[in-house]
């Protein structure tokens, strides 16, 4: 098989990059790219790790072919941040403990960071059911949803919101 | 109560920030120059002799750069005791189970390297395997090991009082069988390891691992270089829950190939790979027969428990024994006789899991309910007859000093309303309670303490070095709360340098619990002797004596007179300033300090399994409430009560996050949905898909944490082991809940719906007969 050249666009970063038709975004990405924030668990498309963004929708990138994603806009967990400042979800899921082993986190915050994008004040029962795509073994999603819940809507009963931080 | 600044308060982890920008590497993020791709060729037969291996092909391949069999090693079998050893890290005569290491591969991409996997031409000759320890035990067919008779791989014995004749004075007396099959831990990340040897032939290794000290040895003896030129390195790890806490044949096949290659090699485990070629839990038969008196006091107790193995012994004599010692703690039993044996059969090795002996746990506290059912008197009443008391004694002869089992059980009954919902609640809807202890520690050996030492630069910030391992607990923020706190520092004025075998020193690592008790404990005592030399300069310049000082928010200052926000104190002096002054003067601003928990060194697990374990222990109560549909067997928890007392709570946040996390794993999932299938010694369920983990969606909205604190001694700031006291009381509290709720005691676990469907249609069939209550049937 012969590589092929592709053009791809992500975190607003336009790239070009050498790969194999059979390569799967998620291989491109921590292979050819060094963006290695997406994980890989499960290969199969069950546990989230890989969550990325295409046109703003969340994707399982070890089961989408890197080609899929020429003509799109990829981001990446790599892409949540403003630089050096991370953004509401990032800082809430940090400030409430919702990260111990991190392995699932990057995917974790694509699949909330599409929810909030949706719907910004979304209840329990709704966050739990948009993050059932994503598995975490260490935190027993408690502290997960509440970060996703308070991220940037601070609760007075919380002792972990930090306004204004 | 305390007036701690750092310790003792909520804060946010130091490791956080680098995980939820995706910048925290783990070992399959790391790429060095050159490097290669590694793969397993694994055994396809459960037990076979091999006759022999051709890498010829594989060789001639192009982009093939190294092929290594059991030829390539001196064939020495390795083992976590010296009685134990009993595995080879490649095969070099006979696979044991479908996955046996039987050859390794480096090349330059990961296409190759498989097709390279396909072209190494092995000959077997099948053998007879057994899969069942019960059949493992009488088989007649060969002994997967030749040195172990009747498959059987560890025998503990522990007999104490007088079982015979205190059951002869039993009131009553139940004897119960417990079933539960093998679980796994899948951590959210497989196992990878990354090796290269350097230019001064010193072998470098990252990998996911519960105590890197654990690793360096055995590679240092497998490869007959000094433990200063085995560096294992610092990495993120994503969980190990117990299942990484020894060499793997995987660390040991990637080090050789790239000694061979002289290049750095990976090696990347699939789903499927980590969940057959690491370890799994031990699949448990266990009978307990208890004795009590009219009060539900335990008189004698005997156990006997036939764990499968799998095809090494990994952590044998410690697998045997935990289940049986975290009983022995949380209740007890003077008189108490245990026969743990531990099978080998031709499957996956089984090794420490973090709710260890689900079948063992749930059987023991079931039986109690069952008791306390017999006697009229309810499930708390009976626990709190038989529960731990500070200054006893273990039936093993573990001194117990802190405790408050009780405390935990009267907050959670509390919290939980349980007295007000048990027995009154309506059909299929159910309340039930599990009391668990943990131990901080096993005994070691000579890697029993840790030792830290602490360097300030010379901006007044100060770098830690720690051999304590973060497997995702929180270990590396416990150890920077702690520095901090007694430097005066705050923690963003530490590096940590941790989990490295060039750089730090020896440790016992986080599988035995240890991780706050003795490597916190030892960071804390480091900090201490370090703040103790610079309060001695700073003594001169403040012209106080050192003994009324104190540090805090980065200055050394006279108490009492600490200054407020707006001003300084006026005796005070920035640390930074002593630092460098002390410099200056010809003094040094480095300190070491070490803990080494006062043990029984006597006690071994096997051959004399009496003497003081650890110096302390943790004590878990979860109290669970559930509804069960009676139509689709499914189980919908309600409530989720946690209660453990861990000494003192180091950071409450973190802990909170254990608690959690633990429940989800030991009851959640343990009780409801874990366990493999097997055919012909395969395991069908490896991947996510099939093998079901719990789920955002499947989790209680209500989780309460009661963090009960009974200040240890010994431990840290009175901190003991926090959280495994309840992954295994949530176990035993998921198991207790769905049985009063169905109205009949469970005795094989995990509770899945067809198990559950099939009880309620039993008794439905019995009542409807209106026969006499049978066996495990409650009125």
């Amino acid at each position: 098989m012969e590589k092929i050249q592709i053009f791809l666009n992500i975190n607003d970063k336009p790239c070009e990059v050498m790969i194999y038709p059979n390569d799967t975004l998620l291989e491109v990405l921590r292979d050819e790219l060094d963006l290695t924030g997406s994980k890989e668990s499960c290969g199969e498309g069950v546990c989230g790790s890989c969550t990325v963004h295409m046109d703003g929708n969340p994707v399982r990138s070890c089961l989408t072919l890197a080609m899929e994603a020429v003509g799109t806009k990829i981001t990446t967990v790599e892409g949540l941040a403003n630089g050096e400042q991370l953004s509401d979800l990032q800082q809430s899921f940090v400030d409430h403990g919702a990260v111990q082993c991190g392995f699932c986190t990057p995917g974790m915050l694509m699949s909330a960071d599409a929810l909030l994008k949706e719907n910004s004040r979304p209840d329990e029962k709704t966050i739990r059911k948009a993050l059932s795509g994503n598995i975490c073994r260490c935190t027993g999603y408690a502290k997960i949803v509440a970060a996703v819940a308070h991220a940037g809507n601070p609760q007075d009963h919380c002792p972990d919101c930090k306004p204004g931080k | 109560m305390s007036d701690y600044t750092i310790v003792g308060k909520r804060m946010s982890r130091v490791d956080s920030r680098a995980k939820v920008m995706g910048k925290a590497k783990f070992t399959a993020d790391l790429k060095l120059p050159g490097m290669l791709v590694g793969k397993i060729k694994r055994s396809p037969y459960a037990h076979a002799r091999i006759l022999n291996i051709d890498i010829s092909k594989a060789l001639a391949l192009a982009g093939v750069k190294a092929v290594v069999t059991g030829k390539d090693t001196e064939g020495v079998k390795w083992g976590v005791f010296a009685y134990t050893r009993d595995q080879q890290f490649i095969q070099t005569q006979k696979a044991r189970y479908i996955g046996d290491e039987v050859a390794g591969v480096a090349a330059v991409d990961e296409e190759t390297a498989l097709k390279a996997l396909d072209l190494i031409e092995i000959t077997y000759e099948e053998l007879p395997p057994v899969f069942d320890p019960m059949e493992a035990m009488t088989s007649q067919t060969e002994l997967i090991h030749e040195d172990f008779p009747n498959n059987i791989n560890i025998h503990v014995n522990i007999d104490t009082g007088q079982v015979d004749e205190n059951f002869k004075k039993s009131f009553y007396i139940r004897e119960d069988t417990f079933v539960a099959p093998e679980e796994s831990y899948f951590q959210a990340e497989p196992y990878a390891v990354v090796a290269r040897f350097d230019h001064e032939d010193c072998l470098e290794v990252w990998c996911p691992n519960g105590g890197p000290h654990m690793k360096s040895k055995p590679l240092s003896n497998a490869f007959k270089i000094p433990l200063h030129k085995v560096k294992i390195r610092k990495i993120a790890i994503g969980g190990a829950f117990g299942g990484r806490s020894e060499i793997c044949p995987a660390d040991y096949i990637c080090a050789l190939l790239a000694k061979k290659t002289q290049k750095p090699v990976k090696i990347e485990f699939t789903r499927e790979e980590n969940t057959i070629g690491t370890r799994q839990g031990h699949a448990m038969i266990t009978t307990h027969k208890t004795g009590v008196d009219e009060k539900g006091q335990v008189l004698a107790r005997e156990t006997t428990c036939y764990m499968d193995g799998g095809a090494y012994s990994s952590t044998g004599p410690i697998a045997t024994s935990v289940p049986f010692l975290s009983m022995e703690q949380a209740y007890r039993m003077g008189s108490v006789r245990y026969n743990g044996y531990r099978i080998y059969t031709n499957k996956p090795i089984r090794g420490m899991i973090r709710t260890h002996g689900r079948g063992f746990a749930c059987g023991l506290d079931t039986q109690l309910d069952m008791i306390a059912d017999h006697l009229g008197i309810d499930p708390v009443e009976i626990r709190l007859r038989n529960s731990r008391q500070p200054g006893e004694y273990t039936s093993t002869k573990s001194y117990v000093d802190s405790c408050a089992m009780d405390e935990t059980i009267h907050k959670a009954v509390e919290k939980s309303g349980f007295k007000e919902k048990w027995g009154k609640l309506p059909p299929f809807h159910g309340i039930g309670i599990g009391t668990n202890s943990v131990q901080t520690g096993f005994p070691m050996g000579i890697r029993g303490g840790s030792q830290a030492f602490i360097k300030f630069n010379e901006d007044g910030e100060a770098t830690v070095m720690s051999g304590v391992v973060d497997n995702g607990q929180g270990n590396e923020n416990m150890l920077v709360q702690i520095a901090a706190e007694e430097l005066g520092l705050l923690p963003e004025d530490i590096h940590l340098v941790s989990a490295d075998t060039e750089t730090t020193s020896s440790d016992p690592g986080s599988y035995s619990q240890v991780s706050t008790f003795v490597g916190g404990h030892a960071v804390k005592i480091a900090a201490q002797n370090c703040r103790e030399k610079l309060f001695k300069v700073a003594a001169k310049v403040l012209k106080v004596a050192p003994e009324k000082l104190a540090a805090k928010n980065r200055l050394i200052f006279v108490k009492n007179d600490p200054g407020s926000k707006r001003c300084k104190a006026s005796k005070s002096i920035p640390i930074k300033k002593v630092v460098r002054i002390s410099l200056l003067n010809f003094n040094s601003v480095n300190a070491e300090g070490g803990y080494w928990p006062r043990v029984d060194m006597k006690r071994e697990w096997v051959k004399n399994p009496y003497g003081q374990m650890c110096e302390a222990f943790s004590f878990g109560t979860t109290i669970v409430e559930v509804k069960v549909d009676p139509e689709t067997g499914q189980v919908e928890v309600l409530e989720v009560t946690a209660a453990q007392d861990v000494g003192y709570a180091i950071n409450p946040l973190v802990l909170e996050g254990q608690f959690e996390g633990a429940l989800t794993m030991g009851g959640q999932g343990g009780m409801l949905t874990e366990y493999h299938e097997w055919k012909d010694g395969r395991c069908i369920n490896t991947n996510m898909l099939d093998y079901k983990l719990p789920l955002a969606c499947d989790m209680p909205p209500k989780i309460n944490n009661i963090i009960v604190e009974s200040i240890d001694p010994k431990g840290p700031y009175g901190a003991k082991e926090a959280g495994m006291s309840i992954a295994m009381s949530a176990a035993q509290g998921y198991s207790a809940a769905v049985s009063n709720a169905i109205g009949v005691y469970m005795d094989s676990f995990p509770l899945t719906p067809d198990k559950i469907l099939a009880a309620i249609k039993e008794r439905k069939a019995q009542s409807e007969k209106k026969e006499p209550s049978k066996k495990n049937e409650v009125n």
